[in-house]
């Protein structure tokens, strides 16, 4: 079947099978390996991307479910090679270790500072409770997008 | 990933999708937010071959006022219902429950009616639906009805909708401005977790702390989300205070069925709705629980 998604700002326009999960159309047929398939069960979080501005787990949806829509991943989070504050935030504090959640956890915490200017770490620990992390045990995680909530845009 | 060979049909519109059931029947299974179809699919024990993709019913998504009564399209999803300020106003308990299904991404894509198509018996915005009276329309390309969420379930995964029908609907009355109500969830972690235990419940104290009503339901503790209606009986009417909070916790855990399985024992599911029901009652006598703050019509 044909869909047409557009992939951080381009369109891609392809025939696929109907059974094509959304985060392997992200993958192989947008190329944008950014994105991660962890648990493949919408529990772990890694695939997250952000469909129509919102955070949506990529694994438990269908391609055919997001024809027409708008898609950000990690690869369009920020402008060119530039890092943005969460991005940077996460990097100068190494607060991530093996990094195969990172992904999902920069599109989720870019996403929410995004809509909360003053965060508190309660709040910043629920908007990221969709995400798991097996290394860093979270604190590092938390504390760098606190210390990111603080940054200019 | 190597998934099976599905055919998805993709209707545009309510009716191109009844047709399709219409003919189609059982064959099809339905798939809204996907958040429950896709770990089916996933796991390989999906046994339709074809899925009926319902994600551009554009008008089932809604939430209008229409006087008492709130109703919400098929394929709201938990955030926008978060997010609507009729239902934070007037029906704060589902939004509380909301909050706590799966974690943010999750709430994104899933659905109320995909909640109870699903017929889960721990279904986190089922107890809510049962204690602010929910009706749910079912329609076919032929006919409508209506059914009360408490006559929805048959059992665990099943329910009284027809092969040929959809869920297009759900309404809900308006809880009164001043009830006190709690929504509280046990399970294994805040998030991503199924629940052990769910408790719904809105009180109507007066200013004596006398119970004037009391609709309590509980999930995960039957093979359907159920109403506690010995308990509401034996409260009401009542004084509130620790004696009968003790008596309505210890009438709501015998009231209960629950199984033991993968997730606790009977016994233990049985002292944490004793645990759950105290505690929020505790908190409406102390006067520490959350009220429908209401608002009057058309002044919000």
């Amino acid at each position: 079947m044909k869909v047409k998604i557009n992939v951080n700002g381009e369109d891609f326009a392809s025939d696929v099978e109907p059974r094509l999960l959304l985060v392997d159309f992200l993958r192989d047929t947008a190329g944008l390996t950014g994105t991660h398939v962890g648990c493949e069960t919408g529990s772990c979080g890694s695939c997250t991307v952000l469909l129509d501005g919102r955070p949506v787990k990529s694994c438990l949806m269908l391609a055919a479910q997001a024809d027409g829509s708008r898609i950000i991943t990690i690869e369009g989070i920020s402008k060119g090679e530039s890092m943005n504050r969460v991005q940077k935030s996460l990097s100068e504090s190494k607060a991530l270790q093996c990094g195969f959640c990172a992904p999902g956890i920069v599109i989720t915490a870019s996403w929410f500072l995004d809509k909360n200017e003053n965060p508190d770490e309660g709040e910043i620990r629920e908007a990221l409770s969709g995400n798991i992390c097996r290394c860093t045990g979270y604190q590092p995680v938390v504390d760098a997008v606190l210390k990111a909530s603080k940054e200019v845009k | 990933m190597n998934y099976s060979q599905y055919t998805v049909h993709s209707p545009q519109t309510l009716n191109e999708a009844l047709g399709i059931l219409k003919e189609k029947q059982s064959e099809v299974r339905l798939i809204a937010g996907g958040t429950d179809v896709m770990v089916l699919i996933k796991d390989g024990v999906l046994k339709e071959k074809e899925l009926l993709n319902l994600s551009y019913l554009d008008e089932l998504k809604y939430i209008r006022e229409d006087g008492n009564i709130i109703k919400v399209g098929a394929l709201t999803t938990y955030r926008e219902l978060e997010k609507s300020s009729v239902v934070n106003l007037s029906a704060p308990i589902l939004v509380d429950a909301c909050k706590t299904i799966g974690a943010t991404q999750i709430q994104n894509l899933g659905t109320l009616a995909g909640n109870l198509g699903n017929a889960s018996p721990a279904g986190d915005s089922l107890p809510p639906l049962y204690v602010l009276n929910a009706n749910v329309k079912l329609q076919s390309a032929e006919s409508e009805r209506i059914i009360p969420v408490s006559e929805f379930f048959l059992g665990p995964r099943k329910t009284k909708r027809a092969p040929n029908e959809l869920i297009t609907e759900i309404t809900i009355e308006k809880a009164k401005p001043g009830l006190h109500y709690f929504f509280k969830k046990l399970g294994l972690r805040e998030a991503n977790a199924i629940s052990l235990v769910s408790v719904a419940c809105i009180v109507d104290l007066d200013k004596d702390k006398k119970i004037n009503s009391i609709k309590l339901a509980l999930g995960a503790v039957a093979p359907t989300v159920m109403r506690a209606v010995k308990s509401e009986k034996l409260a009401t009417g009542r004084q509130l205070d620790l004696n009968l909070i003790d008596e309505i916790a210890r009438g709501v855990s015998e009231e209960i069925s629950p199984i033991t399985d993968i997730r606790g024992s009977t016994e233990y599911r049985r002292r944490a709705a004793y645990g759950l029901v105290y505690e929020g009652l505790y908190e409406a006598l102390m006067g520490t629980a959350k009220r429908v703050s209401g608002g009057i019509e058309g002044v919000y």
